[in-house]
C-alpha cells in the first residue's frame, strides 16, 4: 500500500466561514419561524408590484415554513462540504451563485401568490445552469445545455398557465380557498392544469419530462448535486402541491378527474425510474434515477388526493431530501478521495473509507425504507394514507418502489464491504485526505439527520407535525 | 385641457440648434462634445418637465403655421407621444457619449458630418413624437428619412453606399405610401388633427361602414397604405430588407436606427393611425387589425428564425429587432386596454435592450475588430461588464422575470387572452424560447470558451452608457407602481386612449 499522497491543502477563499456562519442564521431565522406556523399564522407582505395587480407577495404559511425549515440545513452542509469539494477554479463564481440561489430557494417557499411562485421558481432555475456547469467539462456543458431547454420550455408552461389564472380570477394570494371554480369552463381548467403540471413536472422530474435529472446530477459538483435532488426538484413537486391545492382545490380536480391520468404516469415512473437505477453503473447516475423514482412517489402521493397522502408527500420531500443528501456527499467523497465514479470500481472501498460507506450504508437503509430510519416513516405515513383513500392497488406501487430501491441501493453496499478488488492497481489505490475532514462532517450530519428525523419523528416541530397543520387547511 | 405651451418646439428648436453649431464650429472637439451633450442633457430636461402636467391630464399645444384651418405644421404633446419622446431623449444623452468613446479616432470632417446630423434625426424624432397632425408627422417622418442618410453611408465604402441606396429606396417608398395616406385621410376626414377618437371614424359614423360617406374598402385602403407605409421603417416583415444592410453603419448610427428613432418611428405612426386616425371604436367594427396580427406574427417568428440564421453579430441583432418591434403592432392591434399599456411600454423595453446589445457588439468590434459571433470565445472574462449587460439583455429578450421583457411578455400574454385571441399567446412564449435559442449560444460562448486574442480595453465612454442602460432594463422591469416612471407614463397614455372611447 503507498504512503496517502501528500497534496497541499486546498487555500481557504476567505469567506467560507462567514458565509456558514450567515446561513446559520438564516436557518435560526426560518426554525424561528415554526412555533408560530404551528399556531396556524401566515403573515403576508408585500414586495413590489410587478404588473397593473400582479404583486410579488410573501406570505409565510404554514407549507412555506416547513419546506424553508427543511432546505436551509442543506446549504450549510453543502457549504461546509464545498471547502473541501471545490477546488480554486471559478470557486468564487460558485460560492456567489450559491449563497444567491438561497433567498431565491426561500422566495419559492414563502411565494404568496403564483406569479411570486413563478418569478423566484424561474430566477433559481436559470441561476442554477452556473452550479450544473460548474466544471466546464464538455459532459458537464452538454447537461447544462439540456438542463437549461428542459427548464426554459417549462418556464414557458408556467408563464402561460399563470397569466390565464391572472386573466380568469386576477392575482389571488394562495390561501385555503382554492382560486379556480368549475364555472370557469372545462377548456380553460384543461389548459391551466396542463401548463403548470407540465411545467413544474419538468422540475420535479415526473415522467415523461425527467431527460435533464440523469445528466445534470452527475455532471454538478457533489455538494450542489445534493441541493439539486433534495432542493430544486423538490421546488418542482412543492409547485404541483400549491397548483393542485391551493389553485385548484381538492373538490374541483376529483369533479374534473384530471388525477386519473396524473396517477399512473408517476406510477410507472416510480418503478420505471427504479428499474433504470439499478441499472446505471456511474454511482450519480444511480442516485439520479433515484431520485426521479422517490420524487415520483411524491407526485404519486400528491395526485391521489388524500389528507394523510399529502402529509407523507410533505414528509417525504425533507426526509428524501437528507437522505439523497447523504448519498450524493458520499458519491462526491468516493470520487474525490479515490477517484472512484463507478459502483463497479467500489469493490473493497469500505475497508478503505469506513466512515464514507457507513454514511452510505445508512442513507441507503433509509431510502429503502428500514425503520426506524427517516424513509420508514415517510413510506408508513405514505401506505397508511394510500389505503385510507381506498386505492391499495399503488400501495404495490410504493413497496415495489422500495424493492427496487433495495435492489439498486443494496448491490453498491455489497460490492464496497464485501468484493474484492480484483485488479492489483485498486488494492494499491492511493486515497487522499485532501480535504476530507471537511467533507465527511456535513456527510455524517446528514446521515445523523436521517436517524434523528426517523426515531424521533413525532416529535413536535420535526416535520410530521408541521406537515399536519400544513394541510389541514385543505380539508 | 389643452394648454397652449412653447416647449414641444423648444425640444425640437434644441437639437436643431445642436446641429447647426455642430455644422458651424464642431470642428473642434471640445465644443463638439459640449453641444452635443449639452444639448442631449438640456433636451431631456425641456422634456420630461413636460411630463408632470401632462399626468395630471394637460395637453401642449402649440401651432406653428397653418395653411388652410386644421391643416398645418403643429405640435401636440399627449401622453403617448410624450412617452416616445422620453425614451429617445434619454437614449440620445447614452447614445452621445458613447458616440464620443466611438468616433475618436474618426477624422473632424466625418466626426462633424455624424454629430451634426445625429442632431438632426432627433429632432426630427421629437417632430415625430410630439406631432399634432398627419401632416407635421409626415413632414418629421421624412426628415428623418433624409437626415439618415448621410449616417447610414458613414464610412463611404462600396457596401456603405449600396446600403444606404437600399435604405433610401425602402423608406422614400414607404413614406410615398404614407403621403398617399395623408390624402386620402384629408379627402375623406376633411381635416388630418389627432387627438379625437379617430379623426376617419366621424366620417364613417352615419352608419356601420357601408351606410357612412366612407365606404370599408376605402378605409381598408387607407388603412393598407398607411400601414405599409410606416411599416417600412417598422421593418414589419416582408418590408424589412433595408435594416440588416444598413448594418455596415458604425455602432451609433445603428442604436439610432434600432432603439432611438427610426423603427421606433415606424412602430410609433402604426400607434398613431390605430388609435388616432382610425380609432378604436370605428376598427373594433372593422377587422383590419385581424391582418395586421398576422403580419406581426409573420414578423415575430420570421424575424427570429432569421436571426437564428445569422453569423454576423450585428446582423443578427438587426433581425432580432424586426422579431421585437413587431411585438407593438402585435400589442396594438389586439385592441384591449391591456393591450395597448404595452405596445406603448413596449418602444423603452425594446429600445434600452437592444441598444444595450448594440452598444456592446461595437464596443467588442472597436476593441478587437470581431464581427462574427463565432470569433466570441471567450470575450465575457476579457469584457466582464460588457458581457454582463448583454447578458441581461438577452435575458430580457428572453423573458426571464424581473427585467422588462418580461413585463412585455406577461402583459401580451395577458392582453391577447384579453383579446380572446390564445393563439397569440402561443406565438409570444415560442418567441420568448426562439430569442433563447439564438441568444444564450453568444452568451454561452462568451463565458465557457476559452479565451482568443486580445481586446482592447473599450474605456469608460463605452462602458458607462452598456451598464447604464442595461440597468434601465432592470428598472423598467422593476418599478411598473411608481409614478412618473415609464410604466405608470404608458400606463396613464393607455387609459386616456380608453378613456375617450368611453365617453
Amino acid at each position: 500500500m503507498t504512503q496517502p499522497q501528500n497534496i497541499p491543502k486546498i487555500p481557504a477563499a476567505g469567506y467560507e466561514l462567514p458565509l456558514m456562519l450567515l446561513t446559520g442564521l438564516i436557518i435560526a431565522g426560518c426554525w424561528a419561524l415554526i412555533p408560530g406556523a404551528l399556531a396556524g399564522r401566515a403573515p403576508e407582505f408585500s414586495l413590489l408590484q410587478l404588473a397593473p395587480g400582479a404583486w410579488l407577495l410573501l406570505r409565510i404559511d404554514p407549507l412555506g415554513v416547513l419546506f424553508t425549515a427543511t432546505i436551509t440545513p442543506l446549504w450549510l452542509l453543502a457549504l461546509i462540504y464545498s471547502r473541501g469539494y471545490i477546488g480554486t477554479a471559478h470557486r468564487d463564481r460558485y460560492y456567489l451563485v450559491l449563497m444567491l440561489s438561497l433567498p431565491l430557494a426561500l422566495g419559492v417557499a414563502w411565494a404568496g401568490n403564483l406569479l411570486t411562485l413563478l418569478v423566484f421558481y424561474e430566477l433559481l432555475s436559470v441561476l442554477s445552469y452556473l452550479l450544473v456547469v460548474h466544471e466546464e467539462t464538455p459532459t458537464a456543458k452538454a447537461a447544462a445545455a439540456k438542463y437549461i431547454v428542459y427548464v426554459l420550455v417549462g418556464g414557458s408552461c408556467i408563464l402561460l398557465g399563470v397569466v390565464l389564472v391572472f386573466y380568469l380570477v386576477g392575482g389571488q394570494t394562495f390561501a385555503a380557498e382554492p382560486m379556480l371554480h368549475a364555472g370557469l369552463g372545462w377548456g380553460y381548467l384543461t389548459a391551466i392544469f396542463v401548463t403548470l403540471l407540465a411545467g413544474f413536472g419538468v422540475k420535479a422530474a415526473l415522467v415523461p419530462l425527467h431527460g435533464w435529472v440523469p445528466d445534470a446530477h452527475p455532471a454538478a459538483p457533489a455538494p450542489f448535486s445534493a441541493l439539486l435532488s433534495g432542493v430544486l426538484v423538490a421546488t418542482g413537486a412543492f409547485g404541483i402541491i400549491r397548483v393542485t391545492h391551493q389553485v385548484f382545490g381538492v373538490e374541483l380536480l376529483r369533479e374534473l378527474g384530471f388525477m386519473h391520468w396524473v396517477s399512473p404516469l408517476a406510477a410507472i415512473g416510480v418503478l420505471a425510474a427504479a428499474v433504470a437505477a439499478a441499472r446505471q453503473d456511474d454511482l450519480k447516475r444511480r442516485l439520479a434515477y433515484s431520485t426521479i423514482s422517490q420524487l415520483g412517489y411524491i407526485t404519486l402521493a400528491i395526485s391521489l388526493l388524500g389528507q394523510e397522502l399529502l402529509v407523507g408527500a410533505l414528509l417525504h420531500i425533507s426526509n428524501h431530501a437528507m437522505m439523497k443528501a447523504t448519498l450524493f456527499f458520499c458519491a462526491g467523497l468516493l470520487l474525490r478521495r479515490a477517484g472512484v465514479r463507478r459502483v463497479s470500481e467500489m469493490a473493497g472501498l469500505a475497508r478503505r473509507l469506513p466512515w464514507t460507506m457507513a454514511a452510505f450504508t445508512l442513507a441507503a437503509l433509509g431510502m429503502i425504507g428500514v425503520p426506524p430510519l427517516a424513509g420508514f416513516i415517510s413510506k408508513w405515513v405514505l401506505g397508511m394514507g394510500t389505503l385510507a383513500t381506498g386505492q391499495p392497488l399503488y400501495l404495490l406501487v410504493f413497496m415495489g418502489g422500495s424493492l427496487l430501491a433495495a435492489a439498486y441501493l443494496l448491490p453498491v453496499v455489497y460490492i464496497a464491504y464485501f468484493r474484492e478488488p480484483v485488479e492489483e492497481e485498486w488494492k494499491n489505490k492511493a486515497i487522499t485526505e485532501r480535504g476530507a475532514g471537511w467533507m465527511l462532517i456535513p456527510t455524517l450530519l446528514a446521515a445523523a439527520a436521517t436517524v434523528i428525523l426517523g426515531v424521533a419523528a413525532t416529535a413536535p416541530g420535526l416535520p410530521l407535525s408541521l406537515a399536519r397543520v400544513a394541510v389541514s387547511p385543505f380539508w | 385641457m389643452e394648454i397652449v405651451d412653447p416647449r414641444p418646439l423648444l425640444a425640437l428648436g434644441i437639437s436643431l440648434a445642436c446641429a447647426l453649431l455642430v455644422f458651424a464650429t464642431g470642428r473642434h472637439y471640445g465644443r463638439r462634445v459640449l453641444w452635443s451633450m449639452g444639448a442631449a442633457l438640456l433636451k431631456f430636461g425641456v422634456v420630461i418637465s413636460l411630463l408632470p402636467g401632462a399626468m395630471a391630464g394637460e395637453v401642449y399645444l402649440f401651432r406653428l403655421v397653418e395653411f388652410p384651418p386644421g391643416v398645418g405644421i403643429g405640435f401636440r404633446v399627449d401622453l403617448m407621444g410624450l412617452f416616445f419622446a422620453l425614451v429617445s431623449s434619454t437614449l440620445w444623452i447614452f447614445t452621445t457619449i458613447y458616440a464620443i468613446g466611438y468616433m475618436r479616432g474618426e477624422a473632424d470632417r466625418a466626426q462633424v458630418r455624424f454629430f451634426g446630423f445625429f442632431a438632426l434625426c432627433v429632432a426630427a424624432t421629437v417632430g415625430i413624437a410630439f406631432a399634432e397632425n398627419l401632416l407635421t408627422l409626415f413632414i418629421f417622418y421624412e426628415l428623418l428619412t433624409v437626415c439618415t442618410y448621410p449616417l447610414v453611408i458613414h464610412k463611404e465604402t462600396p457596401a456603405a453606399l449600396k446600403a444606404g441606396r437600399k435604405y433610401l429606396i425602402y423608406t422614400l417608398g414607404g413614406g410615398g405610401l404614407v403621403l398617399l395616406g395623408l390624402v386620402l385621410v384629408q379627402h375623406a376626414a376633411g381635416t388630418l388633427s389627432f387627438g379625437q377618437t379617430g379623426l376617419l371614424a366621424a366620417g364613417a359614423h352615419d352608419g356601420p361602414l357601408g351606410g357612412g360617406p366612407l365606404g370599408g374598402g376605402q378605409l381598408g385602403l387607407i388603412f393598407a397604405v398607411l400601414v405599409l407605409g410606416f411599416g417600412v421603417k417598422a421593418a414589419v416583415m416582408p418590408l424589412h430588407g433595408w435594416l440588416p444592410s444598413a448594418m455596415v453603419a458604425p455602432t451609433p448610427v445603428s442604436a439610432l436606427l434600432h432603439a432611438v428613432a427610426v423603427v421606433k418611428a415606424g412602430a410609433f405612426g402604426i400607434l398613431r393611425v390605430i388609435y388616432d386616425i382610425f380609432g378604436l371604436e370605428l376598427l373594433a367594427q372593422l377587422n383590419f387589425t385581424q391582418a395586421l396580427a398576422w403580419l406581426a406574427v409573420v414578423s415575430i417568428i420570421g424575424g427570429s428564425l432569421l436571426a437564428w440564421r445569422q453569423v454576423n453579430l450585428k446582423r443578427r441583432l438587426a433581425y432580432s429587432t424586426v422579431s421585437q418591434v413587431s411585438y407593438i403592432l402585435l400589442a396594438a392591434s389586439l385592441l384591449n386596454p391591456t393591450a395597448t399599456v404595452v405596445a406603448i411600454m413596449h418602444l423603452a423595453n425594446q429600445g434600452f435592450a437592444k441598444i444595450t446589445m448594440f452598444f456592446v457588439a461595437g464596443a467588442i468590434e472597436q476593441g478587437s475588430g470581431r464581427t462574427e459571433i463565432n470569433q466570441l470565445d471567450g470575450i465575457g472574462r476579457q469584457m466582464p461588464w460588457s458581457l454582463a449587460a448583454f447578458t441581461v439583455a438577452a435575458l430580457s429578450f428572453i423573458g426571464v422575470p424581473l427585467l422588462a421583457g418580461f413585463l412585455t411578455k406577461w402583459l401580451v400574454i395577458l392582453g391577447a387572452l384579453e383579446g380572446e385571441a390564445w393563439w397569440f399567446a402561443a406565438v409570444m412564449v415560442i418567441s420568448g424560447l426562439l430569442n433563447a435559442v439564438y441568444w444564450l449560444p453568444v452568451v454561452y460562448r462568451a463565458y465557457f470558451r476559452p479565451v482568443t486574442g486580445v481586446v482592447a480595453d473599450p474605456g469608460w465612454l463605452l462602458r458607462g452608457p452598456i451598464i447604464a442602460c442595461a440597468a434601465f432594463v432592470v428598472l423598467l422591469g422593476t418599478t411598473a407602481h411608481f409614478h412618473l416612471l415609464p410604466f405608470s407614463v404608458a400606463s396613464e397614455a393607455a387609459r386616456v386612449i380608453w378613456a375617450e372611447v368611453a365617453n
